[in-house]
């Protein structure tokens, strides 16, 4: 079944049944990938895949069901099991969006990413990978040569009419290396997303990968201390990602996050600002409107070290009595509103790295961090002292 | 699910051009997700999810398609676009074999299933669960508890004839506690599953997961930060067994293996581990959350001893690295869903059980660390370093137990922790755990007596 006549079917089963309210929220994916091994194609998948999940109101409280078979029978499942499920859930305040607003005009999509062959992408891989096993005599094998690209849609309805439509596409490649030096073995792995395929380039992404795994060899024990520390930019966005949750309005709302009344005071360095910004061309998580159907807006979250505002969604920006930004996302179709950034990131500064680097007398480079997962209070942290500086 | 006569059509378009293998994964699989958060039911969610896998050999070379656009069409064209990347030069083709239905063997029978019992029950046992464990103490602040039920239905199919379907039914109850003093925060988690139906939900025995949980919060809000340096450690069973998961289960699996980057990798009838050291993946304990009556390539399920009193003696093998490595399966290839395509992975991983008990090794310790409850990690599987972090600690002085420890991690390698094991108890338990790699994230259990590592890095927050 197709999806416009898929959602007016339960649009008209919903208000049978008693639903007061009802969304449908659609998303497709087709994408394709391929790792190479060896010169030859280790991996290949190509997919199509769709979803719909229903929100509804059911005596005044909201449910939930999904499906990714767009077929009669799921009707039936999707509303009776919505319809359960809003009539056990606890949880309230959760609204269906019904503003008039206006949306940003922009399509994320891409030519320059199908404009390219399956057997493009092959050979380039192949290329890569060569140029990895040629770069050093120390490379023992590259464990990891692959590329995926994805082109996504994505659709919004209610039953009174609004219906909302974006869509993104997105390629990136991702090289994993191991290198051996004696008795030691270490892997580097690099990762870049694209909107144009012909701007990758196999030396510098072999050079990057390589160089990066020949660091982490000849590591030694060094005197605990307090040094002064330079994160590469990989780096810090591992360690940004990890305290992210911290400006969820729904983590401060919950107890959850140390940045409870923090609206307005410094809490970084005033050299750091940090954006979320749904509008950026290559962004992975760029789109005019958030899983509510509000329309999406570029904020500064915390300018020259001053936090300005948490990530909302409708229910959090009812309670704190502001508006939404714009940050209701669901991690898909599969799941349930939750907040989360667009393309969240620490805003660029005009010095370079090599000014940073030159002014280090003593101190540690950070070029990966591991561990971040197992807790952020205890990670463990791989690292390269400043060798010229030590010895 | 589908029809053999346009399995057959899709199993034989695959091979179109030039493939000598093709294979078809069929899914409908409906679950049900609660939470509750501060004794209120705070999620509940419910989905429907179906697709269709189709996945191509050529040699070595292995293509994977997956759609759940179910027309005949749909399926067709998802066959022909994988089959495009099998380019060869013979006009020679594959024919499939008819397909002949097997019978499989319930090894995991289920009682109650899921869908057929009221959400309202589901919720009576998640707040009873949140009464025990918010009742513990007043320091307990926070109690979640989640309630995961699925019905997987799968049919499988290839063209070597195979069509065989199943049902795997899996429930979960995760039951999570934090522990306040004003200052300060401590968290406790305890997450029974099984391959089973309500059944197993409705007989937890809630007074010792639901405890424990709040217990640990606890006892580690009181605890001293640990120490850092090298010790003996002592880990106890059940979960504690997810060290040896990562660090050496995973090294042990034919994706790592066959491409040489384990440190496993041609050492079958080597000593790799310590004498007391018996490994064992086996997928077929009846209802244990890792079980599987058959693998996702339709192969029975079996009992692997991957390790014998130190001695390496083989690998989890899936058909493609059986390929590779000239072995053959040990019905070990699983996948989450059919967007993915099967590999080797774990099932029911554990150390066999010793001859020692936990308190004899507690009373042979003379300063050492006691690691209760283990939490998360990761590790790097082309040389199996490891970090995890420790949920509830101890220190153990003179063969005692002295005072608990918070903030603890165990770092090492997997190959050198698995040498230095040197006593092992009688007392094998399992614990229910998810486990992510390439096939997506899967149902495993870990398991291990409880046992001793002569020397770990233990890194912490005291010098």
């Amino acid at each position: 079944m197709d999806i416009l006549k898929f959602k007016e079917q339960v649009f008209v089963e919903g208000e049978k049944l008693g639903f007061s309210a009802l969304e449908v929220y659609y998303e497709k994916s087709d994408s394709f990938s391929c790792n190479i091994y060896k010169g030859e194609i280790d991996k290949y998948e190509s997919s199509t895949v769709n979803g719909v999940s229903v929100r509804g109101f059911y005596k005044g409280k909201m449910g939930y069901a999904y499906t990714e078979k767009l077929d009669e029978e799921s009707i039936t499942f999707l509303l009776t099991n919505a319809k359960e499920n809003a009539l056990l859930i606890e949880e309230e305040g959760e609204k269906l969006f019904t503003e008039k607003a206006t949306y940003m005009e922009k399509d994320f999509y891409s030519p320059a990413i199908e404009d390219v062959t399956t057997e493009e992408k092959i050979s380039f891989l192949k290329e890569v990978e060569k140029k990895i096993l040629a770069y050093d005599k120390r490379v023992v094998q590259a464990n990891h040569v692959s590329l995926r690209d994805e082109i996504s849609e994505k659709a919004l309805f209610h039953h009174d009419g609004l219906a909302l439509q974006d869509r993104n596409n997105f390629l990136y490649v991702m090289f994993s290396v191991m290198v051996k030096d004696g008795e030691e073995v270490k892997s580097g792995f690099h990762f870049k997303v694209t909107k144009d395929f012909h701007t990758l380039n196999s030396d510098e992404l072999a050079k990057e990968t390589v160089e990066k795994a020949l660091g982490f060899l000849g590591g030694k024990t060094y005197p605990n201390k307090n040094y002064p520390v330079i994160l590469k930019n990989s780096a810090a966005a591992q360690l940004l990602a990890t305290f992210t949750s911290a400006f969820s309005a729904d983590a401060v709302q919950k107890g959850q996050s140390r940045l409870k009344d923090k609206i307005g005071e410094q809490i970084a360095a005033s050299c750091v600002t940090l954006v979320d910004n749904p509008f950026l061309e290559d962004g992975m998580g760029s789109g005019t409107f958030d899983s509510e159907g509000v329309p999406t807006k570029k904020h500064a979250i915390v300018e020259n070290g001053q936090l300005k505002t948490y990530f909302h969604n409708l229910k959090t920006a009812e309670k704190d009595g502001v508006q939404s930004t714009g940050h209701g996302y669901k991690p898909s179709y599969k799941g349930t509103i939750g907040v989360s950034p667009s393309n969240f990131f620490v805003e660029k500064s005009d010095e370079s790295y090599e000014s940073l680097y030159s002014e280090l007398e003593e101190g540690v480079i950070i070029t990966d961090l591991a561990g971040l997962h197992s807790g952020a209070n205890q990670f463990l942290v791989i690292f390269h002292l400043l060798q010229k500086v030590i010895l | 699910m589908l029809n053999k006569a346009l399995i057959e059509e899709v199993l034989q378009a695959a091979l179109e051009t030039g493939g000598d293998f093709s294979e078809v994964f069929v899914e409908d699989l409906y679950s049900n997700h609660m939470s509750l958060r501060s004794g209120r039911l705070e999620q509940s969610l419910s989905g429907r999810d179906f697709g269709v896998g189709i996945r191509i050999f050529k040699g070595l070379q292995s293509v994977y398609a997956y759609t759940n656009d179910f027309s005949k069409e749909g399926l067709l064209k998802a066959a022909r676009t994988a089959a495009e990347a099998i380019q060869t030069a013979t006009d020679e083709k594959t024919l499939i074999l008819p397909l002949v239905k097997e019978k499989i063997q319930t090894i995991n029978p289920i009682k109650f299933m899921p869908n057929t019992i009221e959400k309202s029950r589901k919720l009576a046992v998640m707040k009873q669960a949140n009464e025990i464990a918010k009742n513990y103490h007043e320091e307990i602040s926070q109690v979640m508890i989640r309630l995961l039920d699925e019905e997987q239905n799968v049919l499988i199919a290839n063209s070597e004839g195979k069509f065989v379907e199943d049902q795997r039914v899996r429930s979960r109850l995760a039951i999570a506690a934090v522990a306040t003093d004003g200052n300060d925060m401590q968290s406790g988690f305890y997450g029974p599953g099984a391959h089973a139906g309500f059944e197993f939900i409705e007989n937890l025995d809630l007074n010792h997961y639901a405890k424990e949980a709040a217990r640990m919060a606890v006892t580690m809000l009181h605890a001293d930060p640990a120490p850092s340096g090298k010790f003996p450690v002592i880990i106890d069973n059940e979960f504690g067994g997810v060290i040896f998961h990562e660090a050496c289960g995973h090294g042990l699996e034919a994706t790592s293996v066959a491409k040489n980057s384990s440190v496993f990798a041609n050492k079958v009838g080597k000593k790799v581990a310590s004498d007391l050291v018996t490994y064992i993946d086996d997928g077929t304990l009846a209802n244990e959350w890792g079980s599987i009556n058959i693998d996702d390539e339709g192969e029975k399920s079996r009992k692997n001893v991957l390790i014998e009193n130190g001695i390496l003696k083989g690998y989890m093998i899936d058909k493609l690295n059986g390929r590779r490595m000239n072995m053959e399966s040990t019905g070990s290839s699983r996948r989450e869903s059919y967007k993915f395509a099967p590999t080797s992975r774990m099932t029911n991983t554990y150390i066999a059980p010793g001859k020692s008990t936990p308190e004899e090794i507690i009373a042979n310790t003379e300063h050492g660390i006691y690691a209760k409850y283990m939490g998360g990690g990761s590790v790097n599987t082309a040389t199996g370093d490891y970090n995890f972090a420790v949920e509830e600690a101890y220190l153990v002085k003179n063969g005692k137990i002295d005072k608990p420890l918070r903030g603890a991690t165990l770092i090492g390698n997997g190959a050198t922790t698995i040498q230095h094991v040197d006593m092992v108890a009688n007392n094998l338990g399992h614990g229910a755990g998810m486990c992510g790699a390439s096939s997506g994230s899967l149902p495993v259990n870990v398991g291990q007596p409880t046992l001793r590592v002569s020397e770990i890095t233990v890194g912490g927050r005291e010098a």
